[in-house]
């Protein structure tokens, strides 16, 4: 039980955010590191404890991601979005533990890109929110190209690994209403959020009130290695699905 | 050596890749075209290959196949692919994001070729997934535009669910018939058709894929994100009308197999087909945006394409598709020099029989017409049952026929009386002109779909009409049609002759509430805003 409970606490399967975002010493980017450590850790427990996944924690980790996907619809933050993100996969934690751990690190290694992305927001332009920084595609070509990899690997699009791992774990497993839920929701939650981000910041028409930043060739060396291993990972990803 | 075709998919990938790393400007089309080329020759000694040898080429541990569909599909997407190439060097030259669209568009065209040439029901579902991104990338390709973003978030939306019913398919094959790989479920399906099948899920696992391949071929009613999508760049609608809408008529020739064991999901098939072919093409001619327009005859052609699927003619669908891919493409690619040239000439453009027949335009004679359009709409039916005969006598023993009797009856009579009404010429030449213009369409219309039946489905072919078979009699089908023939023919009587309301006149509110219904496009967005409007109350 208690295994049960630190589980879903680990996997995001309950909104903790909540409390952390009441407490001033505790800023959005610092909510998302702890909640991908958590998930880290998740991944590491499961690997050496074995835990049966309970109907009643899917069903809450369930709620949580319904209740998520809401609140990133409010935002416009990309570190809020990025720890939203782990909230609404949760479902996906809890129902497959340790099987799903290469989606979990594939999904944090597209949410590391969307953070390194809002420092680079914070830094430029005083703070990650991109609400008016609109027509990045247009204006910086390779900013935009970064943040849409990450988003349509976020949003559960081929060829990057998170599709993948997802498109494996549910072929193999037994359908159910339970099953289907969580499914759908993930498929459209994540896709939803995503969708959304493109629309108000890769789209649009560039602020002329703003001063486009470009990359320096030091920002751009982690969101290489990001891509890098997330090819790598589609590559590990192809061979799980189709051989 | 062969297997070196299996690569095609593999080649725009890497064109995309390497595009990324050109620096000027010039050598990206050039680049992009010199390799598509490539591509094209592959595909051309792929067909060679496939039809001198009467075989398939298989690679990749049986993911890919070059089989006698590739045959067909993949030279044709890879012309098409060249032409549209060529014709964005220069279209595309001064949009902002150049390097972007030739990336995208070798995107698009990897995917296609993934989905025409995968054995696998998963490579199937990657390819089906991410031609749904590229396309959503694509039709964005204008950021800055917000209707190009906006219109793009209906084509997102409604491609993602077809993504989601696809998967759920997937599954449920792999959970009912315990394989991914189409040759050895194919090989399955075709033995189990040979006896009564009892199994319900066989019919939801059918009608899963059937709405997924309604979703991307924008059939009644997932067709709304079809022609709004026509602030996309001229080659993006190109592609779209003429490649991406196909794949659902692709895909239910790749399971054609399945469909035998659910004879039910043909009829639907059938049902959705007519409706939409009929609803579009109704559409087409009301709404006053000339693009929107084009939307919708594509959605109406796309409507004939899955009724043809469903009455049993698998390859007449994709012998449609092609034609119809090329018809489309060619009127979006021309689209931009025939304004050029209208902006010189006055007299452009010109109707297709406007210099054969024009000058022998003579006035009317109102007591023959009645004789033409009865003539008209007889002849067609004749000249039809006349070349099927000729070609396929057993054609006849099936009572799908009387449906596709009176489609050719509706399409030549549409023919002959859109050629009347130009000339209205009491003329020889006009009526040889038609009889052997018609005569010459249906043969080549037949002769294609039947060797095309016969490359891909050989002896099978007679299966799907059998099991698209309609569960009523034939008497009753004739008496139908005739009742249709009847009534249509009427109202073509009577309607031939325009009557210009007067202001005090009263208006017939049925056909003005008809109408409107049409010209609104079957009021779908006034829902979606009434439905916003009350979001925003609450």
């Amino acid at each position: 039980m208690i295994y049960n409970i630190l589980f879903l606490i680990l996997a995001a399967g309950v909104p903790y955010y909540l409390i952390l975002e009441k407490i001033p010493a505790i800023k959005s980017k610092h909510i998302f590191l702890l909640s991908a450590f958590a998930l880290l850790s998740n991944i590491g427990l499961s690997l050496y404890v074995p835990n049966e996944h309970k109907t009643s924690l899917v069903i809450i980790s369930l709620i949580n991601a319904v209740f998520t996907i809401y609140r990133a619809t409010k935002t416009t933050n990309f570190y809020k979005l990025a720890y939203y993100f782990i909230f609404v996969n949760a479902p996906f934690f809890v129902l497959y533990e340790g099987e799903s751990s290469l989606y979990s690190l594939s999904l944090l290694l597209s949410l590391s890109g969307l953070y390194l992305i809002g420092r680079f927001y914070e830094k430029n332009y005083g703070s990650a929110n991109y609400r008016y920084i609109t027509g990045i595609t247009l204006v910086r070509p390779y900013i935009g190209s970064y943040l849409t990899f990450y988003l349509i690997a976020v949003a559960l699009y081929p060829p990057f690994p998170n599709s993948l791992f997802f498109l494996h774990y549910i072929l193999g497993s037994e359908s159910n209403p339970l099953w289907f839920a969580v499914v759908i929701t993930l498929f459209f939650g994540n896709f939803f959020l995503s969708m959304g981000v493109m629309k108000k910041t890769l789209f649009g028409r560039p602020n002329a009130n703003i001063h486009y930043v470009h990359m320096t060739i030091k920002e751009k060396i982690p969101h290489m290695l990001i891509v890098g291993m997330l090819l790598l990972f589609s590559l590990y990803g192809l061979k799980e699905i189709l051989l | 050596m062969e297997k070196i075709i299996l690569l095609i998919p593999g080649i725009p990938i890497f064109i995309a890749f390497l595009l990324l790393f050109i620096g000027k400007k010039e050598l990206i089309p050039r680049v992009s075209i010199m390799l598509s080329s490539m591509i094209a020759l592959l595909a051309l000694y792929g067909t060679y290959y496939v039809i001198s040898n009467d075989t398939q080429i298989i690679g990749f541990d049986g993911l890919l196949v070059y089989n006698e569909l590739s045959a067909i599909l993949v030279p044709y997407v890879a012309i098409l692919g060249l032409v549209i190439r060529k014709y964005a060097t220069k279209y595309m030259w001064d949009e902002a994001g150049y390097r972007r669209f030739f990336i995208l568009l070798n995107f698009i065209f990897a995917s296609i070729y993934l989905f025409v040439m995968s054995n696998n029901l998963i490579v199937l579902a990657l390819a089906w997934q991410l031609l749904s991104i590229s396309l959503y990338l694509l039709v964005s390709f204008n950021v800055g535009s917000n209707t190009a973003v906006k219109n793009a978030k209906w084509v997102m939306i409604i491609h993602k669910a077809a993504d989601l019913v696809f998967i759920i398919a997937i599954i449920l094959t792999y959970q009912t018939f315990d394989s991914l790989d189409l040759t050895i479920l194919s090989e399955k399906w075709l033995a189990m058709s040979h006896e009564p099948v009892d199994n319900p899920m066989i019919f939801v696992i059918g009608l899963l894929f059937l709405i997924a391949a309604m979703m991307k071929s924008a059939i009644m009613p997932f067709h709304i994100w079809l022609p709004y999508t026509s602030e996309a760049p001229t080659p993006v609608s190109a592609v779209m009308h003429a490649g991406v809408v196909n794949v659902g008529g692709i895909l239910l020739n790749k399971l054609a197999f399945l469909l035998l064991l659910a004879p039910a999901v043909l009829n639907i098939a059938f049902v959705v087909g007519l409706v939409t072919a009929i609803f579009a093409s109704l559409i087409m001619l009301v709404v006053s945006d000339i693009k929107r327009s084009l939307g919708y005859s594509t959605v109406g052609q796309m409507g004939y394409m899955i009724m043809e699927i469903g009455l049993g003619a698998f390859s007449l669908a994709i012998y449609h598709l092609i034609v119809h891919g090329i018809f489309k493409a060619t009127l979006f690619l021309e689209s931009g020099a025939l304004i050029k040239l209208a902006r010189h000439d006055s007299n452009l453009p010109k109707r297709l029989t406007y210099e054969l027949f024009w000058e022998e335009k003579i006035k009317s004679n109102s007591k023959k017409l009645f004789n033409y359009l009865a003539f008209f709409t007889i002849l067609p039916v004749v000249t039809f049952v006349g070349v099927k005969m000729v070609l396929t006598d057993d054609f006849f023993e099936l009572n799908a026929s009387i449906i596709i009797l009176a489609f050719a009856w509706l399409t030549g009579t549409q023919l002959f009386l859109s050629f009347f009404k130009v000339s209205k010429a009491d003329s020889f030449k006009v009526i040889l002109a038609l009889v052997s213009s018609f005569v010459i369409i249906l043969f080549t219309y037949e002769f294609i779909g039947l060797s095309l039946e016969h490359f891909i489905y050989g002896e099978n072919a007679i299966l799907f009409y059998e099991a698209a078979t309609f569960n009523i009699t034939t008497i009753m089908l004739l008496v139908i049609l005739a009742a249709i023939m009847i009534v249509g023919w009427l109202f073509m009587y009577t309607q031939h002759f325009a009557k210009v309301l007067k202001t005090n006149e009263n208006k017939n509110s049925l056909k003005w509430s008809f109408y409107k219904f049409l010209a609104k496009e079957g009021y779908f967005f006034n829902i979606i805003k009434a439905l916003k409007r009350n979001k925003n109350d609450l």
